[in-house]
């Protein structure tokens, strides 16, 4: 079976073609262009949707040629209806709901969350983990229970991803900013004291990001170092208290601050501790990405009838606590 | 000494003390953390923890006794409660039991203090008596936004953990916290409990 699925919750559009063949997935192509917004910046969402409008047709042309399909040998076609910015979102859905209606192929609305989920699981081989889902839309800890992902712990206020973009905006770096902060960090050694913020298993970052800031008016180097550790402890702390509450066995961390170094290295040591394997998915595939919703909707079309057209919406708010997993 | 449980924040060993038995709880170093904000954490909770064991005694509130507190390895010594934690228990007994753990909490709230993580594990069942353990995370607090903290992290194991027994023993729960803080504080605090819920991440906004 063949899918496309589409991307553009965000900063990202991004088209993807996958072969899946019983329980395996290959990603024959998955093609992104991203929104980058000037520096000291953020994502303005109509200035981001007329970046994906511009860019839809060469990524998906782009795409299909590197899978070296047409759209004709497609079987389904999945979207992104959310959660994520609304005119972002609305750019994917058009593209998906013209081509569905123009081709006749089955089209299948996908929760963006559950995508990062679901690739993170077919990539790294993970069976039954503990999921820590950290990205500029997600901090959220999970575990699978009864057909449902249920939220063991998450923010409270702002995300990971946020904290670290605001911050890095207000030092002067464009958005995506993990990186720049993760190489100013790894420059310093000088721990200034953050307010540290845990309420049992939920974390609060606004309080961390207000103080960071007038620290970096006397050293950024400090100020990002500061941050990182106060943050990602915070982060493997709850990470240790849910292990240690669930007896999971795996631990998997998805989205796009998977990529930090830093806090895979605090959430191995974690696992080492517990006894529990650890997954990050490959940082590829760790940002938002076509394969991952490419992926839900081949495993959704096992046990699901397409979407009537009428039915296509894109939603801002969509927890992926409330969706039912069937397959 | 001998290693029962490696929790998520500290080790507890059962050995002796001063001639009968005793948990020893050890907030070990924790190598992923960067030492300073490890050491200050470490030793806040610690100190919290022994005082506050003794404190809510006085609300008739059954913990275990403490009996030495070490600051330097940031140990507690303690009475052990042969019993099971409630997190362990069959499902029906959890349902009936919820509404004895929502007296407790009430009575924690009405004397000012919040708990800081009110999971099922914190709850120890031991001869018909409920204890309440773990005070690393507590607070003296009389602000209704913390207490409200409080019930909305137990509805959340609740509705993780134990999703399938999670409307009766909520109900219970409140039935019992509200016997205790009476209706109008426990309204407020449900009410503050939906705000908290609210603000969560892409959380229906009614």
């Amino acid at each position: 079976m063949i899918g496309l699925g589409i991307e553009s919750t965000a900063h990202t559009f991004s088209c993807a073609v996958i072969e899946k063949k019983g329980k395996k997935g290959k990603i024959l192509s998955d093609v992104r262009k991203i929104f980058r917004p000037e520096a000291g910046q953020g994502i303005h969402p109509r200035e981001a949707s007329r970046h994906h409008i511009e860019n839809s047709p060469i990524v998906l042309s782009d795409c299909l040629n590197e899978a070296n399909v047409s759209v004709k040998d497609l079987d389904i076609i999945s979207y992104a209806a959310g959660p994520g910015l609304g005119p972002c979102l609305r750019v994917g859905a058009v593209v998906a709901r013209s081509l569905s209606s123009f081709y006749k192929i089955p089209i299948y609305p996908v929760n963006h969350a559950i995508g990062h989920i679901e690739l993170g699981k077919l990539l790294t081989g993970a069976n039954d983990p503990l999921v820590l889902l950290v990205s500029g839309g997600h901090t959220m800890l999970l575990s699978f229970l009864n057909k449902q992902w249920r939220v063991f712990g998450e923010t409270l206020d702002i995300t990971l991803g946020q904290l670290l973009d605001q911050f890095g905006r207000s030092i002067g770096f464009a958005s995506p900013c993990g990186k720049n902060i993760e190489e100013l960090a790894s420059t310093s050694t000088n721990y200034v004291s953050l307010p540290y913020s845990v309420k049992g298993n939920d974390v609060s970052f606004s309080g961390l990001l207000s103080a960071t800031k007038p620290i970096s008016e006397k050293s950024k180097v400090d100020a990002c170092f500061s941050l990182q550790e106060t943050a990602f402890a915070m982060i493997s702390e709850t990470v240790e208290r849910a292990l240690s509450f669930t007896s999971k066995k795996e631990l998997m961390i998805v989205g796009g601050v998977a990529a930090n170094k830093r806090l895979s290295e605090m959430l191995k040591d974690v696992c080492k501790r517990h006894g529990a394997k650890f997954f990050v998915v490959p940082l590829k595939y760790a940002g938002d990405c076509g394969s991952q919703i490419c992926w839900t909707g081949l495993l959704e079309s096992q046990v699901k009838k397409s979407a009537k057209l009428k039915d296509t919406f894109v939603t801002q708010s969509w927890r992926l606590d409330s969706v039912v997993v069937n397959y | 000494m001998k290693l029962i449980k490696k929790g998520a924040e500290a080790d507890i060993y059962t050995g002796t003390w001063k001639n009968s038995k005793a948990l020893f709880k050890t907030r070990k170093i924790k190598t992923y953390r960067n030492s300073s904000l490890d050491s200050k954490i470490r030793k806040q909770r610690t100190i919290k923890e022994s005082q506050m064991l003794s404190q809510v005694k006085s609300f008739g509130i059954p913990t275990p006794l403490v009996y030495f507190v070490n600051l330097e390895k940031s140990m507690i010594v303690m009475q052990e409660i042969p019993g099971k934690p409630v997190h362990d228990l069959p499902e029906s007994k959890i349902i009936e039991i919820s509404k004895q753990i929502g007296k407790l909490v009430g009575l924690l709230h009405k004397n000012g203090v919040m708990h800081g993580d009110l999971t099922t594990s914190n709850f120890i069942l031991f001869k018909n008596t409920i204890y309440m353990i773990d005070f690393g995370l507590s607070q003296n607090s009389i602000k209704p936004e913390d207490h409200a903290v409080d019930l909305r992290l137990i509805k959340e194991i609740l509705n993780s953990a134990h999703a399938k027994i999670m409307e009766p023993s909520w109900k219970n729960f409140l039935n019992g916290y509200k016997s205790v803080v009476g209706i109008t504080y426990q309204t407020k605090i449900v009410k503050l409990v939906s705000e908290i819920e609210s603000r969560g991440r892409y959380a229906q906004v009614v």
